[in-house]
């Protein structure tokens, strides 16, 4: 089965087409987030691989977090695409697909997104056979914050992301420890996304497509306290 | 850190925002209060010039974002139409102008734990409650390592419009 990757939660663009077995290509454009730029790609894509449409049996999707803009586009345009297609959509964690990419290591995994203004997503994993787990939930915190909840935790760790490399010098400061992954897994891969989506595919394991929505980690329930304008309508 | 202005016209209002833009970094933020008609989108219009952005700079009460490119962009976000934090949260303030640009939110006061912790507080108060006079009282606050450093040039920009010694 052939399925589709869109990953668009970072300032990385990226669509693949494969299977659980090969990828058959990828267009990746970095730099800035261009998300305009996924369907002219995919379209691209489709016709370099020979592959059509109607042949794409799945579709994944990284579901961030990350930037808000890029998971907007990249999630509508996948649940879009799945729909009139009808076909199946798996939703994928970004910091997992990251985490994936550097899955060899033998070190904790630090997968650490770029979340701006002074704060990064995070989550920390280790490797087993076939894949990565997660030991601490995705949270957005500082780079500070970060280092202080690697430090409580034993062994050596490898830091990974676009947020890894932008706070390399506060996280460097742990010590030898830690060390850094390569700059080309400093994004999640559209092509882990297949790699990943297709084994849950052939295991029929799909989410509702209903469920496939961005992964919001900057929450708020509260009202904002207006005493300002109350006063201002008042006067 | 705090610096008292008094500014006398409009235009001494806006020469006082593109006194602060000429501090100003990528990724800066300003919280702007004061009451309606205080003055905020002055400011900005000074803010503006002095980033070297030639477009008119508007209120943004009914569009809440205005993006701006200059020497630094700009991105003017009014956040007085809102109700939740969440509708603020939802603009992804973060992102605008590619994360570079400096945001300047107008009764950011009101949310100012969604901003960037070290962020430039600016307050308008009118002292004509009729609104005729254009003078203004300016204060101008800042917090942390980020406006420490800076806040001698700052003070040094500001000082035509001072009212402490």
């Amino acid at each position: 089965m052939i399925v589709l990757g869109i990953e668009t939660s970072t300032p990385q663009t990226a669509v693949a087409l494969g299977s659980d077995r090969e990828i058959l290509g990828e267009i990746t454009i970095g730099g800035k987030a261009r998300q305009e730029s996924v369907i002219p790609a995919l379209q691209q894509l489709l016709r370099w691989t020979d592959v059509d449409l109607a042949q794409v049996g799945g579709v994944a999707v990284g579901l961030g977090p990350g930037l808000f803009t890029g998971l907007r586009v990249g999630v509508q345009t996948a649940k879009t695409l799945a729909q009139v297609l009808g076909i199946p959509i798996v939703g994928l964690g970004s910091l997992d697909v990251l985490a994936y990419g550097v899955r060899s290591t033998r070190r904790r995994i630090a997968a650490v997104i770029d979340g701006r203004r002074g704060e990064v997503f995070f989550g920390i994993y280790r490797s087993v056979p076939g894949g990565v787990v997660r030991e601490t939930e995705p949270a957005v915190r500082t780079p500070a914050r970060l280092v202080a909840e690697l430090e409580v935790m034993p062994g050596e760790v490898l830091a990974v992301g676009n947020g890894a490399i932008l706070y390399h010098d506060v996280i460097a400061e742990m010590g030898p420890r830690v060390d850094f992954a390569s700059p080309t897994t400093a994004h999640p891969k559209a092509a882990s996304l297949v790699e990943i989506a297709a084994a849950r595919l052939l295991r029929e394991e799909f989410d509702r497509p209903v469920d496939v929505v961005p992964v919001y980690l900057r929450k708020s329930d509260a009202e904002i306290a207006w005493d300002q304008r109350a006063r201002d309508a008042s006067a | 850190m705090r610096l008292d202005l008094r500014t006398d016209t409009a235009d001494d209002t806006r020469a006082v925002g593109a006194a602060i833009a000429a501090v100003l970094e990528p990724r800066d933020a300003i919280a702007l209060s004061g009451d309606l008609g205080a003055g905020k989108t002055t400011l900005v219009q000074g803010l503006a010039r002095g980033l070297g952005i030639e477009d008119q700079v508007v209120s943004p009460t009914f569009t809440l974002v205005r993006e701006y490119r200059g020497r630094l962009d700009l991105a003017h976000v009014d956040v007085y139409r809102l109700e939740h934090e969440q509708d603020v949260v939802d603009l992804g303030l973060e992102e605008l102008g590619d994360g570079l640009a400096v945001l300047a939110v107008e009764w950011g006061d009101a949310v100012a734990a969604l901003l960037p912790e070290e962020h430039l507080e600016v307050e308008l108060t009118t002292e004509d409650p009729t609104g005729a006079s254009e003078r203004r009282r300016i204060r101008v606050s800042g917090n942390g390592a980020l406006w420490a450093s800076r806040w001698e040039e700052l003070a040094i920009a500001l000082a035509p419009w001072g009212t402490t010694p």
